[in-house]
């Protein structure tokens, strides 16, 4: 009876305009972080395997190799104050130096009956930018095991389509590779020893043969000349390597980088700049049109000022009197959620079958979590206009 | 809540500040409506009847002095504590009935009736049926007559159970006849539940025996 006096004066075509401008904005930015979700999970799947909108980031930064260097009049080393002026950059989450071995190392390896040596080279970075199962990631001087050896996925790449397969040899998976023992042998300083070591993992960020830093450090002090250089390359993690003040930096200090993953994350930062500028319109557009529900819903209480008073004068509560509005206000913004979130639906089918690999459900949940977040803050002011309008009447 | 008191401490119009006209027994007194008793409040046009009865139902305050219930005064009352007042303690019938057109008769009691739960479908076609309007039960209330919403308004006003019935004159559009009926349906469910009875009226007086005759204000 309540709601049949109520219901009155609701004037359709405000509520459908409402409902219209309220769909085009919902449907704007589910549709903007749907998309935004589904193109950064590949960047990020791109980048390593890192999840997160923006993934934080490895970059290995050094000094460019010039004639100077060639002829040992310029050092390729970075010195403390120019690494201090890196921490200190707000971008640089951690920066880590890549401390090279003073020695003599070859490695020999008995594959299947073929015997295989080579000189090798060592590098250890601190342990917190090692991207593999760390678990084995040790070295103990006084008990000196196997050591753990991490090589670029490249390496492999290079040798099974590369090497392998122009000489006829066998390709390698990375499981094979990790189950073959290598011998080590380090030698200098009048001293020359072998270790059993074991290749524990494949990195897509490191771009070196890297060691534990416990065991560099311990064969450095032995086999090593005790000349220990300035770290020629060093590792930033970034937050966010599309800042353009990172590129800026770099480029300033004179320093190289990977290109690849300043323009991974500059592509990963426009992608943000653009998600929030259309986020930021569909947004002003859901605003805007609160404010046409905000107004549709006084004037339809100010209609019905009379009706309301009368009911409350009959000792009906405003909370009792407001559920018609309340009912009226969440149906049709529970409508518009739905249909935007199909809207959102319909249009995230442009593109992704244009991504590679499989999407995960967080792109989807975080669009319609994005668009409930938005509805019910649209929803619960409303309610709060409608109790405040009866109570100021009662 | 049962209400066995509504005093009234020097109360007086926010309009009548300042007049120097006589106040009657209402205005600038210190009285009180006791639960049982039956009330007629007397006065012309203009005196503040209206406003009497808006004030003793929580329904506007502009006015100085105090009104209480039992000793508390009603300015302070909560929003839902008036609800419970207006359901449960105090009926009020309006000079201007507040009869919603576009619901029929039956419809404009049951409003009432739904909310209290105080008279049952029959008793109240039997209220319909005395006051001569049985007829016009299912009849949308814009399309009744200005004496046949009042008997409908009445009717609503008995489907709630209370302390006190303020009645802003009741009668003012009722012939003799129905003006009896309705005095008995007053007199009968007031007295079954030991509520007070204040009405007000400017000549047409309902029909029932007074305890109290009060002025509300004299002449100039």
């Amino acid at each position: 009876m309540i709601r049949r006096l109520l219901r009155k004066n609701i004037s359709i075509a405000q509520i459908a305009g409402y409902a219209l401008a309220n769909l085009l904005g919902l449907a704007i930015v589910m549709t903007a972080v749907r998309f935004y979700a589904d193109v950064s999970e590949t960047i990020s799947a791109d980048a390593g395997g890192n999840s997160g909108l923006i993934p934080a980031d490895y970059l290995v930064v050094s000094k460019p190799v010039s004639l100077l260097n060639t002829i040992g009049a310029r050092s390729s080393g970075f010195s403390d104050e120019e690494i201090a002026g890196l921490r200190s950059q707000p971008w640089a989450a951690a920066v880590g130096a890549f401390e090279a071995a003073d020695f003599n190392v070859s490695a020999s390896i008995d594959f299947q009956g073929r015997g295989m040596h080579t000189f090798l080279f060592l590098e250890a970075i601190p342990d917190e930018f090692i991207d593999v199962d760390s678990r084995n990631w040790s070295f103990n001087p006084d008990a000196p095991g196997e050591v753990p050896i991490i090589i670029p996925k490249d390496y492999l790449a290079l040798y099974n389509f590369g090497f392998a397969a122009g000489r006829g040899l066998p390709q390698l998976s990375e499981s094979t590779i990790s189950s073959v023992p290598l011998m080590l042998t380090a030698s200098g300083a009048g001293r020359s020893d072998s270790f059993r070591a074991r290749i524990v993992g494949f990195s897509s960020r490191l771009n070196t043969i890297a060691v534990p830093s416990d065991f560099i450090a311990w064969a450095n002090a032995r086999y090593g000349s005790g000349a220990a250089g300035k770290p020629s390359r060093l590792i930033l993690k970034v937050d966010n390597p599309g800042d353009p003040a990172i590129a800026s930096y770099l480029r300033q200090c004179g320093y190289e980088t990977a290109s690849d993953r300043l323009d991974r994350g500059r592509a990963g930062y426009l992608l943000t700049v653009f998600t929030v500028v259309v986020c930021s319109v569909g947004a002003v557009i859901c605003l805007l049109s609160f404010f046409i529900l905000m107004l549709a819903v006084t004037l339809l209480m100010q209609k019905s000022r009379t009706t309301l008073h009368w009911l409350m004068l009959l000792g009906y509560a405003p909370a009792k009197v407001a559920r018609s509005y309340y009912r009226l206000v969440g149906v049709v913004n529970g409508g518009v959620f739905v249909v935007a979130a199909l809207c959102m639906a319909g249009a995230s089918s442009l593109w992704t079958g244009a991504l590679p690999g499989k999407a995960g459900a967080w792109p989807v949940l975080a669009s319609l979590g994005a668009g409930l977040c938005l509805t019910a803050i649209i929803t619960l002011v409303n309610f709060y206009v409608i109790r405040r309008y009866l109570h100021r009447l009662f | 809540m049962t209400i066995n008191e509504i005093r009234l401490h020097g109360v007086l119009p926010d309009v009548f500040v300042g007049d120097s006209r006589d106040k009657g027994d209402i205005w600038l007194a210190d009285m009180a409506f006791r639960r049982g008793k039956f009330y007629l409040v007397e006065a012309e046009s203009g005196a503040g009847k209206s406003s009497l009865c808006s004030f003793i139902y929580g329904n506007r305050s502009d006015y100085q002095g105090k009104i209480s219930f039992d000793g508390r005064d009603i300015r302070s009352l909560s929003v839902s504590e008036w609800c419970a007042v207006r359901s449960r303690s105090i009926a009020l019938l309006p000079q201007e009935m507040r009869i919603f057109p576009e619901l029929t008769a039956r419809e404009n009691v049951e409003i009432k009736n739904n909310l209290t739960g105080c008279c049952s479908r029959a008793r109240i076609e039997e209220m319909f049926g005395l006051l001569g309007i049985a007829d016009r039960i299912d009849t949308p209330a814009g399309r009744l007559s200005v004496g046949q919403q009042q008997r409908v308004a009445i009717i609503r006003t008995l489907c709630q159970p209370a302390d006190f019935i303020v009645l802003d004159e009741p009668v003012s559009h009722l012939d003799e006849r129905n003006n009896a009926v309705a005095a008995r349906l007053i007199e009968e469910h007031a007295r079954a539940l030991g509520a007070a009875v204040i009405s007000t009226s400017v000549g047409n007086h309902l029909a029932v025996q007074y305890d109290s005759v009060l002025k509300l204000s004299a002449k100039s």
